[in-house]
């Protein structure tokens, strides 16, 4: 039947979250977005449901009754390359951040608009499907990852190569939170942990070179406490 | 009197008459010794009636300077002496004449009257000194107490005021739960066991219980009562235990002790009824914030209740456009709510001194830039200048907590200036401190509210349809005051509010 094949070819989400209200909340959007459902309740459920029910992406509060979210995190990602998009309320950005560097995706928080969540929701399912594409486009902003080149408005723009590394990290994971961490890592190696300023400063490099106000940044836009994000623009 | 308060090998001056230094008995030998030298001297001149005078002068003397026994003795030795040698016939007592009977009558009177007139007065002479004496030091005490403002100096007064006064060591003695323990003691001062239950026994007693100890002395334990209760124990250790001066040592410990248990009682009434106060003020308080809560979690509920029951029920004859005009209103109204707890929640993590700063390496253009985004939409239709001094530092702070001031100062000009009026956003480096301004073009405030508007819910008579929580500017000023900064308001030239915060540098800055 013609629903049936939409059915199994619809993306599966499953949601682990404790709250009756948010369960129906989201099963009823995401339903009529033509998502397919499953619910669990706990982190041992969403441990068997993940392997039953083989969700495309996973909705995680971090809240759980019997245990924490970030610990399941971890323990899915021993085995599980899903993707994570975390729930979370604004007060605790140190699970944020947690989160993050356990393996987790992407985090919204609560409470949320669902235009919001069905965008996170496309990115997060989109890295899946396109695993590389040679060049990375959001507005104005072009970035060639293949020739290493970087283009506003098709005007080259010339980026120290520190800079370069930190944008085409942030086009790799466009549209989702990068931790500071994460970045460190990944441009200054292990020992770039205690780097933090040098960060900072080449992100403002970076901005004043790609953003036209760089005090209201369109692009690479910062989450507090936690990282940067690349916004993607159609 | 002759006595001495002899006190832990420390004298308690008393004021003595001259040759006390001598016993009474000595002295009156020696005054008979120089009568009778100053009668062989003049008795060629004199007749022997007048030498009796010179006798009559020194038994004066004796009952004026040394007591009435010795001056009884001066009177037998002088009525001897005078008869053996001045009444014929010389060197022999002449007892048959009733005159002579009368010379020693005579004498012995006039001695025995002087000397206890004397002796009377010096009494009360003393007794006054020495209540003189206990109303100073008593003086001093209270004096001590007035200045004392808790339990611990009131102690400390204590045992200054007795090692003072009386040269004695002490200890003190607190109740607490049913038992005395020990509170403060002069240093060095310590007790055997059975001094220890002497003190547990006045304490359960409520009578001053007295413990000798052979070489040590006494220790006298004194309970510290007020009418309704034994606060305490003063306990001593007194040298010897007789005489008058003992018996006035331990008056005074015990007017000491009274004194000790008042104030503390003051202290302790004195603190019920701040915490009384305290309790009223934070009831208050509570109430206050209780209203205020109900009042901003109930307005835009009661629009979402609205919004979505009309929605439910009327929809067929609502137009699509009040329809989404209706649930757009639900949605500001359920973000509002959502920022008023966020704002709750703040507000109780920096009142209960929870508030851990993350800091981090800040760029002042990024913190504007993380404000702005978030104020995206309600700053949509606003003019709005932001103005960065060229190379400002980058700053040790909590980013988040900070983003979440200028998001308050924004929400803040947002709401009070006049829609379309512009926003300005201003930071620049000055004399070892980053300054940021958030300034208006709005009706600013009365010069009497600049300070106040930054008080916990404290709102400014508001124009119609601007819901202040009056938590905003109070969180600013916490997180602000947690980074060691200072914020303030100031009414600008040409009208509007303009809130300056200034951030101390020093320590926080990154060498490039």
């Amino acid at each position: 039947m013609p629903t049936e094949r939409l059915r199994d070819n619809a993306p599966r989400i499953l949601v682990v979250d404790d709250e009756k209200s948010i369960q129906k909340f989201l099963r009823t959007i995401l339903t009529a977005e033509g998502f397919v459902i499953q619910i669990a309740e706990t982190a041992a459920a969403a441990q068997v449901e993940s392997a039953l029910f083989r969700p495309d992406l996973i909705l995680l509060d971090l809240g759980l009754p019997d245990m924490d979210g970030v610990a399941l995190i971890r323990q899915l990602r021993e085995w599980s390359a899903v993707p994570i998009i975390v729930l979370s309320v604004r007060e605790r950005e140190d699970d944020k951040v947690l989160a993050l560097d356990a393996g987790a995706d992407d985090y919204l928080s609560k409470p949320f608009g669902i235009a919001e969540l069905l965008a996170r929701i496309r990115v997060a399912l989109r890295r899946v499907v396109q695993v590389s594409e040679p060049v990375f486009r959001s507005g104005d902003l072009q970035v060639d990852l293949a020739g290493r080149s970087v283009t506003l408005q098709g005007e080259e723009v010339s980026l120290t190569p520190t800079e370069y590394d930190i944008l085409r990290l942030l086009a790799s994971h466009a549209g989702k939170v990068v931790t500071h961490n994460l970045i460190l890592q990944q441009i200054w190696g292990e020992a770039g942990t205690s780097q933090q300023q040098l960060l900072r400063v080449n992100i403002s490099n970076l901005r004043h070179k790609i953003e036209s106000d760089p005090s209201r940044p369109r692009y690479v836009v910062t989450e507090p406490g936690v990282g940067y994000k690349l916004r993607v623009y159609e | 009197m002759t006595e001495q308060i002899v006190v832990e090998g420390r004298h308690i001056p008393v004021q003595h008459p001259p040759f006390s230094s001598l016993p009474g008995y000595v002295v009156g030998v020696l005054l008979v010794v120089g009568a009778t030298v100053v009668c062989e001297l003049l008795r060629p001149l004199l007749l022997q009636n007048h030498l009796l005078m010179i006798y009559l002068v020194t038994v004066v003397l004796a009952a004026l300077k040394v007591g009435l026994r010795p001056a009884i003795m001066v009177v037998v030795l002088s009525g001897f002496l005078h008869n053996y040698l001045y009444v014929p016939p010389r060197f022999s007592f002449d007892f048959q004449h009733k005159e002579y009977l009368g010379t020693f009558l005579g004498l012995l009177v006039t001695g025995s009257v002087i000397s206890s007139l004397v002796t009377k007065a010096r009494e009360r002479a003393e007794a006054l000194r020495i209540k003189e004496s206990e109303t100073a030091s008593l003086y001093r005490l209270s004096r001590d107490f007035v200045a004392a403002t808790d339990r611990s100096a009131v102690q400390a007064a204590v045992l200054v005021n007795i090692e003072k006064t009386l040269g004695l060591q002490a200890a003190l003695f607190l109740a607490e739960n049913d038992q005395a323990a020990p509170a403060l003691s002069c240093d060095g001062f310590s007790l055997t066991d059975e001094e220890q239950q002497a003190v547990l026994q006045a304490f359960t007693t409520g009578q001053a219980v007295e413990q000798y100890r052979p070489f040590a002395g006494t220790l006298c334990a004194y309970p510290l009562k007020t009418r309704r209760l034994t606060l305490g124990i003063l306990a001593i250790r007194i040298r010897d235990r007789a005489g008058e001066a003992y018996e006035q040592t331990r008056r005074l410990l015990e007017a000491f002790a009274t004194q000790t248990a008042l104030a503390l009682e003051r202290i302790e009434l004195a603190h019920q009824a701040e915490q009384a106060e305290n309790l009223r003020a934070r009831q208050k308080l509570e109430r206050a914030l209780l209203n205020s809560v109900s009042h901003d979690l109930r307005t835009p509920l009661s629009t979402i209740t609205g919004v979505l029951s009309s929605v439910l029920e009327e929809s067929g004859r609502l137009s699509p456009a009040v329809h989404r005009e209706l649930l757009e209103n639900a949605r500001d109204e359920a973000d509002r709510l959502n920022r008023f707890v966020g704002k709750l929640l703040d507000m109780s993590r920096l009142e209960a001194g929870g508030m851990i700063l993350k800091n981090e390496p800040c760029d002042i253009e990024d913190l504007i830039g993380c404000a702005l985004g978030a104020m995206e939409r309600q700053l949509a239709q606003r003019m709005l200048t932001v103005t960065l001094e060229p190379g400002l530092p980058l700053v040790e702070l909590d980013m988040t907590l900070f983003c979440q001031v200028l998001v308050n100062l924004l929400d803040n000009a947002n709401k009070y200036a006049p829609p379309g009026s512009p926003i300005e956003v201003r930071a620049w480096n000055d004399n070892k401190a980053v300054q940021f301004m958030v300034a208006d073009r709005g009706p600013g405030v009365s010069d009497g509210e600049l300070e106040r508007i930054f008080d916990k819910f404290y709102r400014v008579p508001e124009p119609e349809g601007v819901g202040g929580t009056g938590l905003g500017l109070s969180i600013c000023r916490g997180i602000v005051e947690a980074h060691g900064g200072t914020i303030r308001a100031e009414n600008r030239e040409g009208g509007g509010l303009a809130v300056i915060i200034t951030l101390p540098t020093k320590g926080r800055e990154y060498a490039d």
